[in-house]
């Protein structure tokens, strides 16, 4: 009895909403404050906000396995590795939005996925071990060398930003001297892998290791309290610098969003997307995530800005991350980096 | 034979939710024949034995901690008065209000770097290198100690049952021979309870086995894990059935064990009641050592990751939104009723048709499906959609679907699956303590067959009803993997809310809703816990 | 005409066993009393259950009141019956209070089946009372003793007003002294209210007592179906005999229609149950109250035993065939004799039904 009410209910609720106007955004990010950022999307557009946030892959595998009946519009991620094989799984449909190409650069997109914000994978260094003009010249494949033997710390092979990032090594460098390379930067870390990327850099912190790779915004979290005093202390002890500025630049990643292929609101998704390029979104996302602005107009937070805006980007296309994700894996496993 | 045919009923309701609970089992069992990836050839170079091992090595130190606590809690409080001892009787079941990845969040927040020990030791002593001091307690370490202190509440429960039912005559038995408690203990009373024993580590098993939650956060790679993975990051959904498969393998055994122990030590209850056990008094050094042990179990299992979550409130309370823990807090209570409600009726249609028709094909095919308990949550939510996306293809509607997917109907189909066993064991063991023979009595005096449910079967059972809703209700609140995946738009539990903090490193703000998830299984817990005591 | 309740050819087995083999009685008349008799184990128990419906027959037919209860193509359901039993091991519903237990028997209630009799004019109170039960009313079934359950199961069962009621030894754990007096109130009841009612038993002279029929039931069926007279003083075959294990078989010569020889014995005179051929030799049954003992009879015989009854005494005096012959003696008698004394028995011997086998 009770579930025949139910079904009536539930039948009832989604055809009064199939007539109100709104979009079903299934996102792998999860800020409380983004609350905030669609009510304004909301209340510029009219367009109602359906969000479902959670594990990524979760959300792909529901997406892929609904299929033709999937009620998601928008798919967003972090990580370009992700969004290239969500995009392989046939997640995307292309879209063409003029507004979409002319404000992201054209490494930061594709035709089927865009990014929304960026980050940087840099290294977190201790400035009583090594000097600030070593550090300066620093380059990712250096970290292979024996001087640092026992000195790094890095997370995980099986993160994605880990991959990305071994990915973009492979497209630059070619397969023969990733490989040799995360062989010797396995013989160079101090522990096994463990923990996050925040990990890393507080184990720099409390002298468990010299160097640690992370990604950019986490400095910023710590310094700015959120995670209690004691770690904006220890984030004051490490240093940071932008590998790479002496060639091809520091490895960029980005969060990026997408239309689904049966997207049941495809204008309103196009239109979704484009507002999180729109300054205001830009501006709300830099100051709660710390992360990099893909528009030029909208300066980073200023705790990130303290630390240099103007450090050379990789330009390599994010969209070859994907492609060589699966052997930049295998690289990594075979190297002994758990 | 000539018993007339009359269509039962009940039997064919009761075979077609059996089976309909056997979907994910037998798709998983299809799978089987389906080719394997590249992804089984790389788990052979490197890492399997790895997965396999950390596996074992998880379940081993839960076997064993859950024993220790369990079975000691058990016989202190069923056999000894101390001090304290019957309030630890009913506290220690406030630990089953912390599911296993909370704790895990909460031993991060005490022991990791800058955790609320470092705080601590620095606000006592100034500052120093307190992390060379502080133990690391994470991976296997974590892992196998959050779990015992969450699971061993199963040993407890039905260890003390197996206790009590003895009655004052083991006891006796054991003074007239001559023995001392000790004595009694290890050669009277332990032997009878052991059937018991092994039914409530078996069920610890099951739940470690299936873990997903502490472990991925402990970052420990075990075969549920690499499970996941398979299917989450390598895309080979045959390889991550396939080894569903074998882990439902190794289940099964711990499962075919719990079903040994449980009939060997079955009894049909004499339409009597039985002798209450006469506590003895403890004194002195014996005393102090009971009260320690259960003081210190209790302020582990309880208090310590209650007081972290707190202290994570109290540091940081900008993470509190009142508003949207009062969103969750409807979602989530009414999700939990709904669903409960739905077990408890498909539990007793279940056990009803069974007790009815006596049929041995139910039988088999009710306890082929309750195994379905250990499926990874996360394989059973994909199964399920699976199987609705086949089905609805096959009426070509996408109405049946949109009903099932992303809806809450979906979801309440899913817990139904998942926590199918426990509602209707629950309600079976109620049963087995219900001669047959009141039932052919209430026959005899006219009575029908829906009446004799009503007015003999509902109010002997009600005890176990309560019970067993109470406990469904903790599960669903604490449930994570399926509601993750399935759940609709906007729809957020306490755990899903609590774990998608914890899982992008925003630790801090898991504490509100860990926090009330905790409250309210507390107070489902307190509602019910006489009759958690007394029916388990 | 069919009689009230037929119980026809009727085969049960469970788990390859067969428990019943082809049993048959019937009740001639509502308001019977039929007692069965039988070893333990024998399957009494079960003719009830088949009775009732809780077991379902694998053979036969039984009908009540010309009604098909269960044959080859019919079965009711027990529910419907309107048939009462009164389990051995009680089965009270232990939630509920003895007063309410026995509401389960009256009430009617939308759970129940339609087909019910009207109220007793016994009430509740009456019947607990001619239990000595009274004052249990408020207690509930772990409370009480087993014996106490048995008959507050036995009031629940009565106040039912059933069409057929079966009785399960209902007074097995009573002591002898309230025995009676229960044995006695129920006669009453059954007879003022005239339910028919099927009663099992071990206890002959409870089955003597109460019924009008007794049937025996023994390995090859219901072997002797008859008035508790009858059935004491015409046991029809020997395995009766055996079963009530009262008297003895002594061989004799069939002399004429009504005289037989026994070596030992000399003459007896009666009437021969059965028509013999002269010369035939046959086996007689020779029962306590059969011989009488007179001190003045030339016919002595030593005694080896001696069973003090209270009321009488049993001497069982052995022949010079070595035939142990029981003999029942009023203990007022002027002596009492020991053993290895001689001990008289009347000439002529004079025995009403001679039952030869």
């Amino acid at each position: 009895m009770l579930k025949k009410i139910i079904l009536l209910l539930t039948i009832a609720l989604n055809a009064a909403s199939a007539h109100a106007a709104e979009v079903n955004v299934f996102t792998a990010r999860h800020y409380s404050s983004d609350v905030e950022l669609y009510a304004k999307f909301t209340k510029q557009t009219g367009i109602k906000v359906n969000v479902i946030s959670g594990d990524a892959k979760a959300l792909e595998k529901r997406i892929v396995t609904e299929g033709t009946r999937s009620q998601a519009d928008v798919f967003i991620d972090v990580d370009a590795g992700n969004l290239g094989a969500a995009q392989h799984k046939g997640i995307f449909q292309k879209i063409s939005s003029p507004l979409l190409i002319e404000k992201i650069p054209a490494h930061l997109r594709t035709d089927y996925w865009y990014g929304i914000s960026k980050r940087a994978r840099i290294i977190f260094y201790n400035p009583e071990k090594i000097s600030e003009t070593i550090a300066k010249q620093l380059n990712y494949e250096d970290l292979a060398s024996t001087n640092y033997k026992g000195k790094i710390v890095i997370r995980s092979s099986s993160s994605t930003y880990n991959k990305s990032w071994v990915a973009s090594l492979i497209e630059n460098n070619g397969t023969e001297q990733t490989t040799s390379w995360a062989k010797a930067l396995v013989q160079n870390m101090a522990r096994e892998p463990e923990g996050n990327d925040r990990d890393q850099i507080l184990a720099v912190a409390v002298d468990k290791a010299d160097i640690a790779i992370a990604n950019s915004y986490y400095l910023a979290l710590m310094l700015s309290g959120q995670k209690g005093p004691e770690q904006q202390a220890a984030a004051k002890k490490v240093k940071i610098v932008f590998p790479n500025q002496n060639n091809r630049g520091t490895h960029m990643n980005i969060s990026g969003a997408g239309v689904t292929a049966y997207a049941p609101n495809k204008e309103h998704a196009i239109r979704f997307i484009e507002f999180l390029l729109s300054t205001e979104a830009q501006q709300h996302i830099v100051n709660t995530t710390f992360e990099y602005p893909i528009i030029d107009q909208v300066m980073p937070n200023t705790i990130m800005a303290a630390f240099g805006t103007s450090f050379k980007q990789d330009t390599t296309s994010v969209a070859t991350y994907y492609n060589n994700q699966a052997q930049a894996l295998a690289i990594m496993k075979k190297a002994g980096w758990r | 034979m000539m018993h007339t045919f009359k269509i039962n009923y009940w039997f064919l309701s009761s075979l077609f939710i059996s089976c309909f609970v056997c979907i994910p089992l037998i798709v998983i069992g299809i799978s089987l024949f389906q080719d394997v990836s590249g992804y089984y050839q790389l788990l052979g170079e490197t890492y399997v034995y790895t997965y396999i091992a950390n596996t074992l090595l998880v379940l081993t130190g839960v076997l064993v901690l859950t024993f220790i606590f369990g079975v000691g809690a058990a016989y202190l409080t069923s056999f000894y008065q101390f001090p304290g001892s019957t309030f630890f009787t009913w506290a220690l079941i406030l630990s089953f209000a912390v599911p296993s990845y909370i704790y895990a969040y909460s031993l991060t927040a005490f022991f990791g770097y800058f955790g609320n020990l470092y705080s601590f030791l620095n606000y006592l002593f100034g500052p120093s290198d307190y992390h060379t001091l502080i133990p690391k307690v994470d991976g296997l370490l974590g892992s196998i100690l959050s779990m015992s202190f969450s699971l061993f509440i199963y040993v407890y429960l039905i260890t003390r049952a197996s206790f009590i039912y003895q009655s004052q005559n083991l006891v006796d038995a054991g003074k007239i021979m001559g023995f001392s408690n000790y004595q009694t203990f290890k050669k009277i009373i332990f032997p009878s309870a052991r059937p018991g024993i092994v039914v409530g580590l078996s069920l610890v098993a099951m739940e470690s086995i299936s873990d997903f939650g502490t472990v991925s956060f402990f970052n420990i790679q075990t075969l549920t894990t690499a499970i996941y993975d398979s299917w989450i990051i390598f895309d080979d959904i045959a390889t991550a059935y396939q080894l569903s498969f074998f882990l439902i393998v190794i289940v099964l055994i711990f499962f075919w064990l719990e079903r040994m122990s449980r009939s060997r030590s079955k009894f049909y209850m004499p339409t009597r009641g039985y002798e209450a056990i006469n506590k003895i008094q403890l004194q002195g050094t014996s005393a102090a050592y009971a009260t320690t042990f259960c003081l210190l179990l209790f302020t582990c299992s309880f208090l310590f990751p209650i007081s972290q979550i707190l202290l994570w409130v109290i540091q940081f309370p900008d993470n509190i939104h009142l508003a949207q823990l009062i969103e969750l807090s409807v979602n989530t209570v009414s999700i939990v009723i709904l669903t409960t409600l739905c077990l408890i009726v498909l539990a007793f249609f279940t056990n009803y048709g069974m007790r009815i028709s006596k049929s041995k094909f139910l039988n088999a095919v009710t306890n082929f499906s309750v195994s379905g308990y250990v499926i990874p949550g996360v394989i059973l939510a994909v199964t399920l959609l699976s199987f609705l996306s086949f089905v609805s293809k096959l009426a070509n509607s996408n109405w049946i679907h949109f009903l099932f997917s992303g809806s809450i109907i979906g979801l309440v189909i899913a817990y139904c699956v998942r926590f199918y066993s426990l509602a209707i064991n629950g309600i079976k063991s109620g049963y087995e303590k219900l001669n047959t023979n009141l039932d052919d009595a209430s026959y005899l005096l006219g009575y029908t067959k829906f009446g004799t449910f009503i007015k003999i079967h509902l109010p002997f059972l009600q005890p176990n009803l309560l019970l067993i809703a109470m406990l469904v209700a903790i599960d669903i609140l604490k449930e994570l993997p399926i509601t993750l995946i399935l759940r609709p738009f906007n729809f957020e539990t306490f755990a899903t809310q609590a774990y998608t903090f914890a899982s992008q490193d925003m630790l801090e703000h898991a504490a509100g809703p860990s926090l009330f998830l905790i409250i309210f299984s507390a107070i489902f817990i307190l509602l019910s816990k006489k009759y958690i005591l007394k029916g388990f | 005409m069919a009689h009230y309740f037929e119980f026809n050819n009727v085969s049960y087995s469970k788990n390859n066993e067969h428990i019943l083999t082809n049993v048959s009685f019937s009740i001639p008349r509502q308001g019977d009393t039929v007692a069965i008799l039988g070893p333990s184990g024998i399957g009494k128990t079960t003719i009830l259950k088949c009775i009732s419906g809780v077991r379902k027959i694998d053979q036969g037919t039984i009908q009540l009141k010309n009604k098909i209860l269960h044959d080859s193509h019919t079965y009711i359901d027990p529910e419907q019956r309107n048939i009462a039993l009164s389990f051995q091991d009680n089965a009270l519903f232990p939630h509920y209070t003895v007063e309410e237990n026995i509401r389960f028997g009256i009430q009617k209630s939308l759970f129940c089946s339609k087909n019910k009799n009207g109220p007793l004019k016994y009430s509740m109170e009456d019947l607990l009372e001619l239990f000595f039960v009274p004052e249990l009313k408020n207690k509930y079934p772990h409370e009480i003793s087993t014996g106490q359950a048995q008959r507050v199961g036995l009031v629940r069962s009565i106040i039912h007003n059933p069409d057929l009621l079966l009785l399960d030894e209902p007074f097995a754990n009573l002591d002898q002294n309230l025995k009676d007096k229960a044995q006695k109130n129920l006669k009453e009841i059954l007879k003022s209210t005239g339910i028919t009612t099927i009663l099992v038993t071990h206890d002959k002279y409870e089955a003597f007592y109460l019924s009008d029929y007794c049937g025996i039931l023994l390995q090859g069926g219901i072997v002797q179906f008859d008035s508790p007279y009858n059935i004491h003083h015409i046991p029809n075959s020997k395995e009766v005999v055996e079963f009530f294990n009262r008297g003895v078989l002594i061989p004799v010569e069939v002399v004429s229609d009504d005289t037989l020889f026994n070596k030992d014995l000399g003459e007896i005179k009666g009437k021969l149950v059965k028509k013999y051929e002269k010369g035939e030799q046959v086996n007689l049954l020779i029962q306590p109250e059969d011989l009488e003992h007179d001190d003045s009879s030339t016919l002595k015989f030593e005694v080896i035993d001696k069973k003090f009854r209270g009321t009488n005494l049993i001497y069982t005096l052995q022949t010079p065939s070595a035939l142990q012959l029981p003999v029942f003696v009023h203990s007022h008698h002027e002596h009492l004799h020991a053993e290895q004394e001689k001990f008289g028995i009347k000439q002529p011997i004079f025995i009403d039904h001679l039952v030869c086998f």
